[in-house]
């Protein structure tokens, strides 16, 4: 199906016995664009992650990648790469062989191997055991799995977990470059300001249901917030932003103003208020679902 | 469904646990033989049938072969490595298949390298006591065939126990205790011939059995008939199950 859409759930649902983790969801994934899968820890990411990639099965609904279930493609590695959460490894095995074990069963040549070691900078490590990997390296090793085949799509679960700032940074670059290739990416967390800095757009979920689906934009509007400002002379302040119409109210040693920092810092200037603090305010991710669920999260 | 095959033979490899389960087996053969050789009088080192059996502590393969195929089916789910394997394969049931191959491929290697050594060291052994070797003639070498038989019967039946228990350490201390305990007890009903331990001894010997054991032929079918039941059942339960 060439013209099927990369990624599909429809209607998807799962139970664990009196557990649903997944209630009827039903959204599609753009091709060549980032789209980040966002809801706190336990909204059910995972589990949809992995029903659509065969390795659950859906209670009622369907899961589809390019249009057709995960176990009846005919080559699943050259059609989404994944990276599944915590991945887990044969402690003795080396990395290089656990790629060789994935390139031997999906028939994709052995100099795959070496050559996504290398694009995961992961090759001076290659020939050690897992076991001696930092967390780090073993995401490392987890994307290259996922790039063996050269797939057009990428599927990731929280692969910033456990990463220091430089993997974290790594990772982004790369799945800009994937996506500026073409590449249609697909990756969850449950920390806003990860998927804030890379996505085209969201697909929000909390406690099992879907609660957004829209352009990376319309979010961050909705967690554009207040100002924080400090300043000695926060009554003559807070007067100058009421004459400016901006609401504010003080509250401890600050004030939270409703209105960009821009406005506030040229509404302190004009009137030659000194400032010590002046910060941004935006929503917590928690916020948002607070917001976009009508509170009763 | 080669090339899983070929996956799985890796995944055995890789692990060294072939290389391990294969170093078991020749410190046994080694312990065993050589006690023999060293102790047994001259007069009975002489006989053919002593020397049979000496050597035919090479069948130990055979029970090492049912480790083997336990590790490497539950060793996937112990170790979280399914999740990659159905990743790739999302068959599940050519997975148990190529596993079941794999298994039975590499326990009949297991057994012919034991074999080789079994017999080299042991005329080996018995010569430096100048004793006749008489370990060519068929009724001792009819254990070789037996053995590679059996060993890959009994990986297969590794691979089905395991996919059932899913639990590599429960799954190795429910078969010994099956060995060890529950077969021999179906001896009060004398009904322990049809076991799967005695169906797979009745394999091992290829003829030359005890009145205790089923005959060659009798016994292979029934050793299948518990391994395809193990396969099968542990191949529906990994089907249905999530991978989580």
């Amino acid at each position: 199906m060439p013209n099927a859409l990369p990624l599909e759930a429809r209607g998807l649902t799962k139970r664990f016995g009196s557990t649903t983790a997944v209630d009827d969801l039903t959204f599609a994934i753009e091709p060549g664009r980032i789209t980040g899968f966002l809801g706190p820890n336990g909204a059910g990411k995972t589990t949809t992650l992995r029903m659509l990639l065969g390795l659950v099965h859906p209670t009622a609904g369907e899961a589809l990648v390019d249009g057709e279930p995960y176990r009846k493609l005919a080559e699943p590695a050259r059609t989404v790469g994944a990276v599944l959460e915590a991945s887990s490894y044969h402690p003795t095995r080396s990395g290089r062989n656990h790629l060789r074990v994935l390139a031997t069963a999906a028939g994709i040549p052995q100099t795959r191997v070496d050559a996504v070691l290398e694009q995961v900078e992961l090759s001076a490590a290659a020939r050690r055991r897992v076991g001696t990997y930092s967390l780090g390296m073993r995401q490392r090793l987890s994307v290259a799995a996922a790039l063996l085949g050269e797939p057009r799509q990428l599927v990731l679960d929280e692969p910033a977990n456990g990463l220091d700032p430089e993997g974290i940074r790594w990772l982004r670059d790369f799945l800009r470059s994937f996506a500026a290739g073409g590449g249609t990416v697909f990756i969850s967390s449950h920390v806003l300001a990860e998927i804030a800095q890379l996505a085209d757009e969201v697909v929000i979920i909390h406690k099992a249901k879907l609660v957004a689906h829209e352009p990376l934009g319309a979010l961050t509007a909705r967690t554009a917030g207040g100002t924080i400002v400090r300043s000695p002379d926060a009554n003559r302040l807070l007067e100058q932003l009421a004459a400016a119409g901006i609401e504010a109210t003080a509250a401890d040693n600050e004030l939270r103003a409703a209105a960009p920092p821009e406005r506030v810092g040229e509404v302190a200037a004009a009137a030659g208020i000194v400032l010590h603090e002046l910060r941004g305010e935006s929503a917590s991710l928690e916020e948002v679902f607070l917001e976009l669920t009508g509170g009763e999260g | 469904m080669t090339r899983l095959v070929r996956a799985e033979l890796l995944k055995v490899w890789t692990t060294r646990l072939l290389l391990w389960l294969g170093l078991l087996i020749l410190a046994l053969e080694v312990l065993v033989i050589a006690l023999h050789v060293a102790q047994d009088s001259l007069g009975s080192l002489a006989e053919p049938r002593n020397q049979r059996d000496i050597v035919s502590i090479a069948a130990i393969s055979a029970l090492i072969s049912l480790i083997l195929g336990i590790v490497s089916s539950a060793g996937e789910f112990a170790h979280g490595t399914i999740g990659h394997t159905f990743l790739v394969a999302p068959v599940r049931e050519r997975v148990a298949a190529a596993k079941l191959i794999a298994a039975a491929l590499a326990g009949a290697l297991l057994a012919l390298a034991a074999c080789a050594f079994a017999w080299g060291f042991g005329a080996l052994l018995l010569a430096s006591r100048s004793v006749p070797v008489h370990l060519a003639s068929w009724s001792a070498l009819r254990i070789v065939p037996g053995t590679v038989l059996a060993a890959a019967i009994t990986g297969a039946l590794g691979i089905g126990l395991g996919s059932i228990l899913r639990r590599q350490t429960a799954a190795i201390v429910i078969a010994l205790i099956w060995l060890l305990v529950g077969e021999p007890l179906l001896g009060i009903g004398n009904v322990q011939r049809y076991g799967p331990g005695h169906a797979v001894a009745s394999v091992v010997e290829a003829g030359a059995q005890s009145s205790d054991l089923l005959a060659f032929w009798a016994g292979l079918a029934v050793a299948l008939v518990y391994a395809a039941a193990f396969a099968a059942t542990g191949a529906a339960l990994v089907k249905g199950s999530d991978v989580t």
